[in-house]
């Protein structure tokens, strides 16, 4: 009844438009604006073309091709990245060059933004809401000067809108979409209703606000749900269910100052039902009240920015950030009876947490050089977090630190000639826990008369431990597994060459822009867990390991008239030098292609995108003891998979009503068999990973009402 | 005007959805079932008040009241038994009120127990005035008033939760359980015709071996080699020569056969293990072993039939010595350091069929370790067990024709942990549903045992549960 009713509304909301004509006339937002704008690594906002840094845009069209909700829907389709799911916690998380979230940030408007892990590190990017986004501004390589500890394999850089032509713009969309093969409109399938309101209240002030709910009701594939009350592994799902609800409210002044202030709520319930059921047999009845030991997770973020931009002494730029961040994820913990479905013994307390309060201050333009642009700045990271037991399972006790970092840094851009620039740059950074670091960046750009672009880009960033490596304590008779207070943040190196050219055709209709990079990253001083004692067997984490990995990566864009077509491979290998084990540090070599159509037939106003992204099969050592008892290293796979997406989205009313239609994992990637997976001493190697929930499909239907 | 007629559209659509994503709630109906908490008991004359308990398979829904019909067989109401409430017309009314979750009555013995006389009552339920109610399970039970092996029963030993303090000997055919805390011995004297000495399985004991013959002579230095080396766990596949073997071979212990030849007699270096336990865990988990209780240096001599046992602190000149005998009737003679003291730990050698208990195993390739929720079988006493798959067999249909006593292991890990998943970090451990076990108790009867539970309904652990029944 609820789908008919579904319909019904839609067909309510087409009909009344049915009979009013529709004006042709010229479009101008047909056409794209060329020149994109970047921030990210920047002195001061200016375009891709004159940026030092190699900056990769993800534009709006882009997210709206793909209906991305958030950062894990757009990611998966960009080179060298990999979205990997956590079937048990529910998050995603990012890999890039084969280095996990740890060693990567995610920013919001310029300033990292807070989970209940770290502070735009360790992210969680089913929790980042692209709705009020305007681009996505991806930097690959460490960026220790700019962003500070954790940006060591690359960043994102989350730009949001804060303007607006119309007075008055008033966007509700709703988008349904099928999880693998399951919906229905109460407990499959996602379910997403957002409204923004934008305002633009006089010349200086605009104001906006959006709310998103987003209902995820998780993967069941051959799972039976929570109320499944046998104990055969198929209680509960395959990827969990997740309800999230997110408010952002921004009021930006335009003025001889600029100012804005961003809010942020978000909440997020993940609910986690165990696969084991306990039958609770009763053998003088011979009856069973089946039970199990759920979890559901509640997470919520809040974050207030307040940023101050301006000149002074006419010339002289600033430029302040000031934010408070927190996210706290609780634990509830119960028993669920199955049978009369009634939840006892309910415990609710703190799982994790950060709160931080940040400030980043930049001037340049201070010293009046025609050629030479100096930026200087500081930052403060005061980052309060906390974790308790149950988030880590070796560990005993709850975590409470305080981890303080007190920056200053220095920037210079040098223009040598028209052709040639030049940006050093240096971070110092004091904290509380650690011995003083620093991160360092010398970057050069080159133009040639033909146009081609070169860039070579040197950085240097510390990755923090994180605290499972600090504080683990799992001692018992058996086990002997310890972190460690000492350990040093490692050291991340990276350079980075990039040749870029585009070429012109068809008076400036047509184009054709190819890169070539390569790069080259090692982290230093790798913490891993080592064997510190033989007899007894005592392991410890400890600063000890190098991690390198190189790689070439080709692209082409290409724009024909209403064609866009862009084109990628890359080529990397991993090596890791483990100097806690025996080890082989040969490199192990992985392929990434992408590729993307897009076509715009104007008359109808319709878009076409096709999304392709072939991940090869990928290695890893393995080590294993032999039938002899000796340790053997194995290459082990992970079979190669593509994801490949499709949209239509079409535009009606006078634009005034935006319809898309797509599907994701046209290829229906689930499960994909690995041989990379390592056993540990209570559990065989998991022989797949989930990395996806299927082909599924999605309408995403949107008003906007401009006045 | 229609612009906002269309807002207004949409804003119903979104509106509509956000109103559908309640759970469709349904609750299943369970069914109400009244029985016998035991198939069968026996009397004795040692007491002559018995509860007799009835459990419900969920919290009654509403009072009400429980039929219970009586016949004996060779013996008479208000002779040789009553009843509290009495029984009018062989028949026993029991109430229960709203939200019960068991109900009992008491049997009053009369007379007493005479070898050779066969009197037994048999109790069955024939009405419960609730009308879900299912019969179902012990809707009979049989009162022996004569010595004879049970007919089955259930049982929950009492492990005693998350730190599981207790061993718990059970006897299946009496259904008796033993309890006693796991530390409170350290070492067994076997009482038998050979000169053993066993250390406490679940305390994570170990012992190894000096080059010395004089226990004033040893001290931290002249075995600092060795010291290091006598503990379990921690994947150390050499490590297993420091605990008696796991399938308590008395040919195998860690220390050596006690010699007639007094100068035969090492000195041992000997790990205390650790105190259970006293920390509460999370819900899911085990803490099981507490503070460590140190090392001290053992020599154990003979004299006629009693064992001379020598002890000191490491670093000590003097020593203790204390003459421990033989128990007749049991396995061992148990020693308490502590108390300094014999102290008395097992029943006798012939009252027990099996042992749930902390205990040190081995993992192949990786010596020795620490196993909780273990069960032993009474190896000294020949109990022997084995495994049979529900694939092959169930338990239900399971009877004497399926016995097969080749399958039969003397090992008393037979058991053993095979009755659950191991969980590890992340992952607790999980009772296997797939398997029961047959044993051959001390009295030659054949029982099948299965477990029902390792962990308390809301998943806390040192909680099990199993049923078991004679093999017909």
């Amino acid at each position: 009844m609820k789908k008919y009713y579904l319909f019904l509304m839609i067909i309510c909301v087409y009909s009344s438009y049915a009979q009013k004509e529709i004006k042709q006339k010229a479009n101008n937002t047909w056409k794209e604006n060329i020149k994109e704008v970047v921030v990210t690594g920047q002195i001061n906002p200016q375009s891709v073309k004159k940026s030092v840094y190699e900056v990769k845009v993800i534009n709006r069209k882009t997210i709206e091709n793909l209906a991305a909700n958030n950062l894990a829907d757009v990611l998966n389709q960009s080179l060298n990245i990999n979205i990997i799911p956590n079937t048990s916690t529910g998050k995603s998380s990012v890999n890039l060059f084969g280095l996990d979230g740890q060693y990567f940030k995610i920013l919001i408007d310029n300033i990292p933004m807070v989970n209940d892990e770290g502070m735009g590190n360790m992210a969680d990017l089913t929790q980042i809401n692209l709705d009020d986004v305007e681009r996505i501004e991806i930097v690959e390589g460490a960026m220790g000067v700019e962003y500070g500890a954790n940006a060591v394999s690359g960043i994102i850089n989350i730009i949001t809108k804060k303007t607006t032509k119309k007075n008055w713009e008033i966007i509700p969309f709703i988008q349904e979409e099928s999880i693998g093969n399951e919906y229905n409109l109460s407990n499959q399938g996602r379910h997403i209703q957002s409204i923004k309101i934008g305002k633009n209240i006089n010349e200086k002030w605009y104001t906006n606000a959006v709310f998103t709910r987003n209902d995820f009701n998780g993967f069941l594939n051959e799972q039976k749900g929570k109320n499944h009350p046998f104990n055969d592994g198929l209680r509960g799902h395959e990827w969990l269910p997740k309800l999230q609800n997110n408010l952002k409210a921004l009021v930006n002044y335009r003025g001889k100052v600029n100012a804005f202030y961003k809010f942020e709520y978000f909440n997020e319930d993940v609910n986690r039902y165990s696969r084991e059921v306990r039958t609770n047999f009763n053998s003088a009845t011979q009856t069973s009240n089946p039970s199990a030991s759920d979890e559901y997770f509640f997470s919520e973020r809040m974050i207030h920015h307040l940023n101050l931009n301006g000149k002074f002494h006419k010339k002289t730029h600033f430029n302040i950030s000031l934010s408070y961040q927190q996210q706290v994820r609780d634990i509830e913990q119960f028993t669920y009876r199955i049978l009369p479905q009634e939840r006892i013994n309910v415990e609710r307390t703190e799982f994790e947490s950060r709160k931080v309060f940040f400030t980043r201050g930049t001037l340049n333009d201070f010293i009046k050089l025609s050629n030479i642009n100096i930026q200087s700045g500081y930052e403060l990271n005061l980052i309060d977090g906390f974790s308790s037991p149950m988030s880590n399972p070796l560990s005993g006790d709850q975590v409470n630190r305080s981890l303080n970092s007190y920056d200053v840094f220095t920037t210079a851009e040098v223009k040598a000639t028209d052709r040639l620039s030049f940006r050093p740059g240096a971070r110092l950074m004091l904290t509380n826990k650690f011995n003083p670091l620093l991160a360092a960046s010398f970057t050069t750009k080159y133009i040639f008369k033909n146009g081609l672009e070169v860039r070579g880009i040197l950085g240097r960033a510390p990755r923090t431990p994180n605290y499972d490596e600090l504080y683990t304590f799992f001692v018992d008779s058996n086990h002997d597994v310890r972190g460690n207070e000492a350990l040093q943040p490692e050291i991340g190196t990276s350079s980075f060459l990039h040749l870029k050219k585009k070429f012109w055709f068809n008076d400036y209709n047509s184009s054709w822009q190819t890169k070539l990079s390569s790069w080259y990253i090692d982290v230093k001083d790798r913490i891993e867990l080592t064997v510190t004692n033989n007899t007894p067997l005592q392991f410890q984490y400890n600063n000890i390991d190098l991690f390198r990995t190189w790689g070439i990566e080709n692209s082409h864009q290409i724009q024909h008239h209403n064609f866009g077509f862009n084109l990628g491979i890359s080529l990397r290998g991993i090596s890791q030098v483990l100097d806690s084990s025996n080890f082989n540090d040969d490199f192990l070599y992985t392929i990434q292609a992408n590729a993307n159509l897009t076509y715009k037939i104007p008359k109808w106003k319709t878009n076409l995108a096709l999304y392709y992204k072939y991940n090869g099969p990928q290695y890893q050592f393995i080590q294993e003891q032999n039938e002899a008892g000796e340790t053997e290293f194995r290459r082990g796979k992970l079979n190669p998979f593509s994801w490949f997406d499709a949209s239509i989205r079409k535009s009606f009313l006078n634009q005034n009503l935006d319809v898309s239609l797509g599907a994701r994992n046209l290829l229906d990637v689930t499960r994909v068999n690995t041989t990379a997976a390592e056993g540990g001493a209570h559990s065989e190697a998991a022989s797949n990973l989930l990395l996806g929930y299927g082909r599924s499909f999605f309408l995403r239907i949107q008003y906007n009402l401009n006045f | 005007m229609k612009n906002y007629f269309n807002y207004l559209c949409i804003f119903l659509l979104v509106l509509s959805l956000n109103s559908c994503t309640d759970d469709d709630s349904q609750t299943t109906t369970t069914n109400f079932v009244v029985a016998f908490e035991q198939p069968s008991i026996q009397l004795s004359n040692e007491t002559n008040s018995n509860t007799i308990d009835l459990v419900f398979s969920e919290p009654a829904p509403q009072e009400g009241m429980i039929t219970i019909q009586t016949e004996s067989s060779n013996a008479t109401y208000n002779q040789d038994f009553a009843t509290i409430p009495e029984a009018v017309n062989g028949n026993l009314e029991i109430s229960f009120e709203a939200g019960d979750e068991a109900a009992s009555f008491q049997l009053e013995q009369l007379s007493e127990i005479i070898e050779g006389e066969e009197k037994s009552i048999t109790f069955s339920i024939t009405a419960v005035s609730i009308p879900e109610t299912v019969f179902s399970g012990n809707t009979n039970l049989v009162v022996n008033l004569f010595e004879s092996a049970a007919l089955g029963g259930n049982l929950a030993p009492e492990v005693g939760g998350p730190n599981q303090p207790n061993q718990v000997y059970i006897d299946l055919s009496s259904q008796q359980e033993t309890v006693i805390q796991r530390d409170a011995w350290d070492l067994a004297f076997y009482s038998g015709n050979t000169n053993r000495v066993v250390l406490n399985y679940s305390t994570q004991m170990a012992v190894g071996k000096t080059d010395f013959y004089n226990i004033s002579e040893v001290n931290e230095s002249n075995v600092a080699q060795l010291i290091p080396q006598i503990s379990i766990g921690n994947f150390n596949p050499a490590n297993m020569e420091y605990i008696d073997h796991p399938s308590g071979d008395l040919g195998q212990t860690a220390m050596d056969v006690v010699s007639e030849n007094n100068e035969e007699n090492p000195v041992y270096i000997l790990n205390l293990g650790n105190e259970v336990g006293n920390s509460t865990p999370q819900l899911g988990s085990v803490d099981v072993d507490g503070e460590a209780k140190g090392l001290i240096k053992i020599r154990v001599l003979q004299n006629n039939e009693a064992y001379i046992l020598q002890y000191a602190d490491v670093n000590e000149t003097d020593y203790t010595e204390i003459e421990i005998n033989k128990s007749q009737g049991f396995n061992y003679t148990f020693f308490n350091f502590e108390q300094a003291s014999t102290v008395i730990i097992e029943p006798e050698k012939n009252k027990w069929d099996i042992n749930f208990t902390v205990f040190t195993n081995e993992i192949m390739g990786a010596g020795s370790y620490m196993f909780t929720d273990f069960v032993l079988t009474n190896r000294q006493a020949e109990v022997m067990a084995y495994q049979v798959l529900t694939s092959e067999v169930n338990y239900e249909e399971f009877n004497l024709t399926n016995i097969d006593e080749s399958n039969f292991e003397l090992d008393q890990r037979s058991i053993g942990s095979n009755w659950r998943q191991g969980g590890g970090p992340g992952q607790a451990p999980s009772l296997r549903e797939d398997r029961f076990f047959i044993i051959k108790d001390t009295d030659g009867n054949y029982y099948k045992l299965r477990f029902t539970a390792l962990v308390s309904e809301i998943g806390e652990r040192g909680n099990p549960a199993f049923e078991y029944s004679l093999v017909e």
